[in-house]
């Protein structure tokens, strides 16, 4: 959808929807909440309710940045000591690669 | 005209007093402003509105024709300058109809790319050691003659599975039964966005050998099925939408070549060719009843089967019966959504067309403010691309049955639904006294830029043709298919910039397609072989 041609008060609703769908466990939500509305909140002349836009997308980029970090972490853990963790890392594990230790 | 237009409105359920008199005036207006058309060679349900200087109709090469181009010089107003300024348009009409064409080639060869790099990467999708239901002959033989009756034979039995569930969508959507549709195809892109997604992932990851905790998958898996669900059924940007709609379509086509024996999965393609030539062009194939039923009610096909390359703002996708008559008894010239979307998307961009060919924009939405009663409804834009994904169910057959079934009629519906951005639009132009004026407040300047849209179903069958041929390992085939397929679908959007009309996307591409796939790799191939291997060079 083209939000350049949406009135603003929908794209404030579309804004504030795809906040609180995020906190579904959905930082990809969040992810193209920024993008999207990036231009809206940041680089466009003022109108009414881009204070409130631009609040949920800073909003979102916290989130998006916080999911990013945890994931990275746990990817990062989890790679690094899968082969020490033993039984409970292929438990855990949906892809178990061939042929390595 | 006023009985044509008190037909329509009877027909479409709106208070007929009223509407007869609205649609007598519109009538007169019509009369008064455009020549009267030579030819109608469409039944236009009664409605005759249809005169509407459809000029912009000439550049997009989506929109239904009411007439051929022939006669278009003379539909200009001005009389005299008709002849130099129909020849503009007609130029303009060809020369942005090229523009639609190269804006389908991009996702058409993504696809086709997605489903390539796929094949030749991920060896799963690469054999066939699980079959559908729906072909119980294995092709196990090796005798060619076995193999051609069995491929016959599994290729009948699909296309009359397709051919009962396009029957039975169109009876569903005749008798109005819309929520049904809508949960299936909801049910089918869910399915299809997570569960084979899910598969897909599961083989690429193993074709990379690249671990994975389930944590992980789990999350990514989430993450993509209900943003590819939100964007395709809801609102999302435009480019997500398209690129999950070309996602999906590789996919499906990956499960089409992979589960298809050899010969069946080529006389699948052609059969399908066929059936879509005969369902869209014959007066009694349900596709066109489809479409043309769409018309009629001034409706939007099946959001979820069509890739657009613009958004398309509809207002209420669809008009209930209970809704059309509390609006109707509100004001004669009640909103009906579907018409604006179709006003905003039929609408030339660029200014010089419209001052030259008389602008669709241009011309009606004046029309409309005069017409309208000011009951606007003013509903949101929603995207109306939307893609249907086949229901697919697990590889085991048994999972597959009713899946695969409930997916065949979307797939039949989506691969009909071909390239027709403005079809309804000019059926709903007709009706215009149900037109709302809500898209002047949404598009002030009146111009949107007018989209090509392409079934989804093209897009697969395309895919599994060059997948398959690449599939033999051969890159000359593979591009010589690739290049066919393009050249067949310039072709055919040439064709319905002439004849404006619904026209099938399947059978020259895929025609193209299939002769130059097995003349390379008969001929061409091992000349080229022979070649290098005598080192001479051409």
């Amino acid at each position: 959808m083209d939000i350049s041609k949406a009135p603003n008060p929908r794209k404030l609703e579309l804004c504030r929807k795809y906040f609180f769908a995020g906190f579904a466990f959905l930082p990809f939500v969040w992810a193209i909440n920024v993008c999207w509305f990036f231009t809206e909140a940041f680089h466009k002349p003022p109108f009414s309710e881009q204070s409130q836009i631009k609040r949920y997308v800073i909003y979102s980029a916290v989130g998006t940045l916080f999911w990013l970090i945890v994931l990275t972490a746990w990817i990062i853990i989890f790679q690094t000591n899968r082969t020490a963790w033993g039984a409970t890392a292929d438990y855990m594990s949906f892809i178990i690669p061939l042929g390595s230790a | 005209m006023a009985a044509v237009n008190l037909q329509a409105s009877c027909s479409s359920g709106l208070a007929s007093e009223d509407d007869a008199n609205v649609g007598s005036q519109i009538g007169e207006a019509e009369r008064l402003e455009r020549p009267p058309r030579r030819q109608q060679p469409r039944n236009n349900y009664g409605s005759s509105n249809q005169d509407q200087p459809d000029a912009a109709i000439l550049a997009v090469p989506n929109v239904v024709m009411r007439e051929p181009s022939g006669p278009r010089s003379s539909r200009l107003p001005g009389g005299g300058g008709g002849g130099a300024s129909g020849e503009l348009e007609e130029e303009q009409g060809l020369k942005y109809g090229a523009q639609h064409v190269i804006k389908l080639f991009v996702p058409v060869s993504l696809c086709m790319l997605v489903v390539v790099a796929t094949i030749n990467s991920i060896s799963f999708y690469n054999s066939t050691d699980v079959y559908l239901l729906y072909t119980p002959f294995h092709e196990q033989s090796p005798e060619p003659s076995v193999k051609f009756w069995s491929a016959l034979a599994n290729s009948l039995i699909l296309m009359s599975v397709v051919v009962v569930m396009t029957f039975l969508l169109i009876v569903l959507y005749k008798k109005r039964c819309y929520r049904i549709i809508h949960g299936w195809l909801i049910l089918s892109s869910f399915m299809l966005l997570f569960i084979f997604t899910y598969l897909y992932l599961e083989e690429l990851l193993r074709a990379y050998n690249i671990p994975m905790d389930y944590p992980t998958a789990l999350l990514i898996m989430w993450n993509f099925g209900v943003v590819g669900m939100m964007s395709i059924h809801w609102q999302g940007p435009l480019r997500l939408q398209q690129g999950y709609l070309i996602f999906v379509a590789a996919l499906m086509a990956l499960v089409f070549i992979k589960y298809l024996p050899e010969w069946t999965a080529w006389a699948v393609l052609a059969a399908i060719s066929i059936w879509d030539l005969i369902a869209v062009l014959s007066p009694r194939g349900p596709l066109r009843i489809l479409v043309e039923t769409a018309q009629e009610r001034n409706e939007q096909i099946f959001p979820a089967l069509i890739y657009s390359s613009t958004v398309v703002y509809a207002l209420v996708n669809t008009v209930t019966p209970q809704q059309s008559q509390a609006t109707a008894s509100s004001s004669p010239s009640s909103s009906n959504s579907t018409t604006t979307t179709r006003a905003t998307q039929n609408s030339l961009a660029s200014p010089e067309a419209a001052a030259a060919s008389g602008l669709r924009t241009g011309n009606s939405h004046p029309r409309q403010n005069q017409r309208d009663d000011g009951s606007v409804l003013a509903t949101e834009g929603m995207p109306l691309v939307t893609f249907k994904s086949n229901l697919r169910g697990n590889a085991e057959a048994a999972g597959f049955t009713q899946e695969w079934s409930a997916n065949l009629s979307e797939r039949v519906a989506r691969r009909q639904i071909e390239v027709q951005s403005t079809q309804s639009g000019n059926a709903q132009r007709s009706n215009e006294y149900r037109t709302v004026t809500a898209p002047d407040q949404n598009h002030p300047d009146g111009q949107e830029e007018r989209g090509i849209k392409l079934g989804l179903g093209d897009f697969i069958f395309y895919s599994v043709l060059v997948g398959k041929a690449s599939s033999y390992g051969d890159w000359t085939t593979t591009i010589a298919c690739f290049v066919a397929i393009l050249i067949g679908l310039c072709l055919t959007l040439l064709l319905l910039a002439i004849w404006r009309k619904a026209l099938p996307a399947l059978p020259i591409s895929i025609t193209f397609g299939l002769i130059f796939c097995f003349a390379t790799s008969a001929v061409v191939k091992p000349f080229m072989e022979d070649l290098s291997a005598k080192q001479v060079f051409i």
